[in-house]
Order: structure tokens, then C-alpha cells, then sequence
């Protein structure tokens, strides 16, 4: 009976993906890559795990009392055993290791050379941004300041450099498969592509206070002619000294 | 000071209120509007009630999802998270508002209201709820001002006890010209008219020079008129004075202060002389005494100083266009110290200013505004 536990569990995952309850879709460069190390994982992971239940459970059958006379002999270990199966998993691991150094480089070390496309400040609870603006620096009058609506060029290398303005918090993109800690007092550069346009979520995976579950933003990632415009209707609307006509009063805001 | 008046009220007036008020107002679950009001009920019901979805998978109970656990369910800014906050939320009741496009002692047009949920208030716990659709951003704004109503209503009726005279035996009329046209109405009213009260704005003359204009306006920064270093100080960073209070908090300091002397004089009251009324006022007085106490020690939250803000920051709480920080300096900021420089200083004037100001985040090129690496452990 209890041999039903993992089966069902492995019947979950087989079963998930036709129930949309699977990895959030990815539409970033370097996630292909993530993904496949997760899936890879996933198998290596899955066929030991099987491997070894099936093996816990036939040697309950095969040993139980009402079945097996013989009585239990105790030893002192299997040498040999012992060091097969721990060289086995530490190789394993090893490999592991040694094979997803490049996906990590990709997204954590190589660096595209370039200034960056956003500032983005973690805050209780809300990531507040900050454009360059046409100067092409940040921290000079021309910037653009934006609450929680993050737009970026597709097909493009953004590099976005991440602080926060009072606690750690995480700047997490699910469907690029991106997350790195904000953490107070330092400038982390984040960068991705994007491949598709669309609307995703921001969302903040590291407790924050009581805010923390509602500490949601949006990414817009758009056609490069897409994004100018709307920095520049940004822009403008950042700089009105008129009011604006009724009509269009709350247009844009 | 709202919680002082209802202290003061006794059980049976406190009904008449609460009665008054549920066949106005209606309750948290089922709002009832009034056609005096002007509001808007279908845009009242997305907010109200439990947050549900309904039959067309619409979310309601907005306002309990978004705003009540600051905000508090009646508006007084009583909510559990209410206390952790710097500076604390807006307590709708007694009707004003900071932020807005009119007069300083008007109320906020709905768009007014639109824009502060929109983009938040920088620098305050108030989020930007740019990422909800515009009608639930437009009906949260209708049950701000539902909220906003109904405390200025509750607040004149209370005080209606203390005008009544001695044949209406401490029951309140009942006609609908003292309900709806002395109580209800002046509150109401000014909601409607808030948008002819809109500050007037001149266009900026196409030539302006705006290092001239920055120059101007340092002058007049410094200068009588405006005076504004007396509170942002001599750097701009906020420090010229922080002995006030604004509107929300002053009334608890001076009811405090008032609490202390009134247990003092208690103390050494003597009873044994009084006449039968003195000594009903006499224990009435200490009844009032005893649950305002508990009440300034127990939810009410704690009055703090209000500080000037630093303008070296760029952080500018009501918005910050030009436009906003030229309705700031226009007609000052309801319900807070900051002036109105309306007539002292002319609007052409007031422009320089806004320039100046806006310049103060930058003014030592690179040395304070720039993204200079010093403070952070940065890894570029």
C-alpha cells in the first residue's frame, strides 16, 4: 500500500504539464538552457528515485515475516557496497556541478559591456525605476521615474542594475527565468534577452515584511519602436506644466 | 478631535449616530448613497463587501483587498498595519486631503484622487495601483470619497449634541432638512464643486531662459516673500524647523495636553460640596476622562512632528511634475504647515521657484545628484 505513495508521485509529474500546473513559459535567451538543466536533473533525479523505491519495496516483500522464516543476520557493513554507492553519487554530483557551470557564467558572470537600460530599487513593497532618460545616464534631470511598470526592448541585451532602498528583497522574473537578491548597500548588475513580447510578471521572492505576497510588478517587453514611444509619452507626461485638457485628463497617467 | 467628541457622547447618543448614519451610509457590506451625494453606488459595490469574485469573475471588495488594512474599514487609519508606518495614512474622515489641484481648503477633484492611486505617493508607504485597470481604480477613488462623507457627516452629528437645546431632551432632529441639508450636505457639497475650484496655471512663456529662471527662483527661495528656508532650511535638506504638526496629529497633542490638566483639576476636586448635577457632571467628566485615556494609550496612534521636506532628495510625495510642485507651492498643502504662497508671491514667480526646486537634486553637478559609486559595494 504505502507503495502507492510514490507511484503517485511520479504519476503527479508524468500527469502536471496536461493540467498547466508546469514551469511558467519562457521567453528569455539564456532559459532554454536553465530549463534543460532542470529537465536533465529532473530524469537523472527521477530514475534513481525510482530505482531505489522499487528496491525499498521488493526488499519489504521479499523479507517479510509472514513469508521469510530465515532471521534477520546482522553485519558490519559492506565495505565494497559502501564505497560503490558513495563514489557513485559524488561523481554524479560532480558532474553536475561541472556541467551547469556554463549556463551559471551565462547568467551571472559574463556581463554584457554596456550601460544600463534600468535602474531598478527594491522598496517596501514596490521596485520603483528609473530611466536615463536621453542622456543615456542615470542621476542627471532627465530621468524618467516609474513605479512597477517595467518596459524593455525585445531581441535586445538589457542590463538592469539592482538595489534596494531599505531590506533585502529579490527581483524575480519567472518567465525569464531570472532572480537575484536585492540586498541594501550594494549595485548588482541583472541582464537577459527577451525573445517574445508580451506582459509578465515582477515578482518579489525574498520575505520583505508584511507586504512582502503583494510586492508585484509587471514586465512589458515590446518592439524597440514600442519602447521609445513609450518612454517618450512617459517622459512627457513626467514634464507637463499645464493641466492636461479633460478628455484626455487620466490618459496615459 | 473625532475620538475626544464620540468619548464624550453617552450610549444612547452614540445610537442616534449610528442610526443616522447605517440609513445614510449603509454598512461595509451593502453601501446606501443618497442622490445628494452625487456618488456612484454600482462603482461603490466593487469595492464593498468581502473580497469575492463575481458571477462573471469580476474581483470585488476592492477597497477591504487593497486599502483597508491601512486605511482602516471607515476610513480612520486605523488599520492593523497602520501603526508600522512613517508617516502614517490619511484618515479620510475629517475630509482633507494633501494632494490635489485646488485650493488649499478644497477637496481633491476625482481625478486628483485617480492620480494619487495611480502613481502612489513616493516616499510613503502608499502604493501605486498602476498595475489594477482604470475602472477599479476609478471606483476605489468613488469609495475614498463615500468614506471621506460619511466621517465629515458622523463628525457633524456628534457635534450636533453639543448644540442642541434644552426641549430637544439629547435627541437630534429627524427632518430631513437637519439630516440631510445640515449634516450631510456641507460635506458632500464641496465634493461636487471641487473642480471650479482648480488652481489657475499660466503657460510658461516659450523663451524662458532656465538657468535665469533657476537663479530667480534661488533668490526667491532665500527671499521674504516666500521664505522657504525658514522650514527647508538654508541646504534644502528639511532641517530649517520640525516643531509642528500637521491637521491629523495637532488635535491629539492638544487633546493630551488637555487630558493632563483635566486629571490634575479631578485630583483635587472636592465632592463633598456638590449639588446633585455638579456631581453627575463631576463623574461624567471623569467617565470621559477614563476612556479617552484609554483610547490615546491603546489604538490611537501616536502624534509625531511633522518635517519639512528635504528637497535634495527628489522625492516629492504629491507628484512630480512641474505642475504638481507648482500646485504645492500655489497654494501650500491642506491639512500641514506648508503655506500657501498664492498672493505673496506671483505666478510667474512661483514658476522660477519650481525651477529652482527642481534643481536642488542636482545642483553640485554629479557631486550629490549623479549615480557616484561611493555608498554602495557596487560590483560595475
Amino acid at each position: 500500500m504505502f507503495l502507492a505513495v510514490p507511484v503517485l508521485g511520479v504519476g503527479t509529474f508524468a500527469v502536471a504539464p496536461f493540467f498547466n500546473i508546469w514551469l511558467p513559459a519562457d521567453v528569455s535567451e539564456h532559459g532554454r538552457s536553465v530549463d534543460s538543466l532542470f529537465m536533465f536533473i529532473l530524469w537523472l533525479t527521477g530514475a534513481v528515485f525510482v530505482i531505489t523505491e522499487l528496491l525499498l519495496f521488493w526488499f519489504m516483500w521479499k523479507y517479510d515475516s509472514t513469508k521469510s522464516k530465515t532471521p534477520a543476520k546482522y553485519v558490519h557493513g559492506n565495505h565494497a557496497l559502501e564505497v560503490v554507492w558513495t563514489i557513485l553519487p559524488a561523481a554524479t554530483l560532480l558532474f553536475l556541478a561541472i556541467y551547469q557551470m556554463n549556463t551559471w557564467a551565462d547568467i551571472k558572470m559574463r556581463r554584457p559591456v554596456m550601460a544600463p537600460t534600468v535602474e531598478v530599487v527594491g522598496r517596501q513593497f514596490e521596485w520603483r525605476l528609473r530611466y536615463p532618460g536621453r542622456d543615456g545616464s542615470l542621476g542627471t534631470p532627465d530621468d524618467l521615474f516609474l513605479v512597477n511598470d517595467l518596459h524593455v526592448p525585445v531581441d535586445e541585451d538589457i542590463l538592469i542594475q539592482l538595489k534596494t532602498m531599505d531590506v533585502l528583497h529579490s527581483f524575480f522574473l519567472p518567465n525569464l527565468r531570472i532572480k537575484q537578491d536585492a540586498v541594501p548597500g550594494m549595485k548588482i548588475p541583472v541582464w537577459f534577452k527577451a525573445l517574445e513580447t508580451g506582459e509578465f510578471d515582477i515578482v518579489c521572492a525574498e520575505l520583505c515584511g508584511w507586504g512582502h505576497y503583494k510586492m508585484k510588478g509587471r514586465i512589458t517587453i515590446e518592439s524597440r519602436a514600442d519602447f521609445d514611444a513609450w518612454l517618450e509619452k512617459k517622459y512627457a507626461l513626467q514634464e507637463q506644466t499645464a493641466p492636461p485638457p479633460e478628455e484626455t485628463e487620466t490618459a496615459g497617467l | 478631535m473625532i475620538e475626544a467628541t464620540k468619548q464624550r457622547l453617552t450610549q444612547s447618543q452614540e445610537k442616534q449616530v449610528a442610526t443616522v448614519l447605517l440609513a445614510m451610509f449603509g454598512t461595509p457590506d451593502n453601501p446606501v448613497v443618497l442622490a445628494e451625494t452625487g456618488l456612484d453606488l454600482e462603482k461603490l459595490r466593487l469595492c464593498a463587501g468581502p473580497v469575492r469574485s463575481d458571477i462573471v469573475g469580476r474581483k470585488n471588495g476592492l477597497y477591504r483587498e487593497h486599502c483597508a488594512h491601512c486605511h482602516g474599514i471607515t476610513g480612520d487609519a486605523m488599520g492593523p498595519t497602520a501603526a508600522f508606518l512613517n508617516p502614517y495614512p490619511r484618515d479620510y474622515r475629517p475630509g482633507v486631503f494633501k494632494f490635489k489641484s485646488t485650493e488649499r481648503v478644497e477637496k481633491p477633484t476625482h481625478v486628483d484622487l485617480v492620480r494619487i492611486l495611480h502613481n502612489g505617493i513616493a516616499g510613503t508607504s502608499m502604493p501605486s495601483f498602476a498595475l489594477l485597470s482604470e475602472t477599479k481604480i476609478d471606483a476605489l477613488a468613488e469609495y475614498v470619497k463615500y468614506l471621506s462623507i460619511r466621517g465629515e457627516t458622523e463628525l457633524s452629528l456628534m457635534r450636533a449634541f453639543f448644540e442642541l437645546d434644552d426641549d430637544a431632551k439629547g435627541i437630534l432632529p429627524e427632518t430631513r432638512e437637519f439630516l440631510i441639508g445640515e449634516m450631510l450636505l456641507p460635506a458632500s457639497e464641496k465634493w461636487l464643486a471641487a473642480k471650479e475650484s482648480q488652481i489657475p496655471v499660466p503657460l510658461i512663456s516659450e523663451g524662458v531662459d532656465l538657468v535665469e529662471s533657476i537663479a530667480k527662483g534661488k533668490a526667491l527661495f532665500y527671499g521674504d516673500k516666500a521664505n522657504c528656508v525658514k522650514c527647508h532650511g538654508v541646504t534644502g535638506l528639511g532641517d530649517g524647523q520640525a516643531n509642528d504638526y500637521d491637521d491629523w496629529n495637532k488635535p491629539i497633542v492638544e487633546i493630551d495636553k488637555e487630558l493632563r490638566g483635566t486629571r490634575e483639576r479631578i485630583k483635587v476636586t472636592a465632592t463633598a460640596s456638590m449639588s446633585p448635577e455638579e456631581l453627575a457632571e463631576h463623574v461624567a467628566l471623569q467617565d470621559w476622562v477614563t476612556k479617552l485615556s484609554q483610547v490615546l494609550d491603546g489604538d490611537s496612534l501616536k502624534p509625531r512632528t511633522v518635517v519639512p521636506r528635504n528637497l535634495r532628495h527628489g522625492v516629492y510625495r504629491g507628484g512630480r511634475r512641474p505642475l504638481d510642485l507648482y500646485y504645492r507651492i500655489y497654494a501650500g498643502i491642506n491639512g500641514a504647515p506648508m503655506p500657501a504662497a498664492k498672493g505673496a508671491v506671483s505666478p510667474e514667480d512661483i514658476w522660477h521657484i519650481v525651477n529652482y526646486v527642481r534643481s536642488l537634486p542636482y545642483e553640485f553637478d554629479g557631486e550629490l545628484g549623479a549615480d557616484r559609486p561611493l555608498i554602495a559595494r557596487e560590483r560595475f
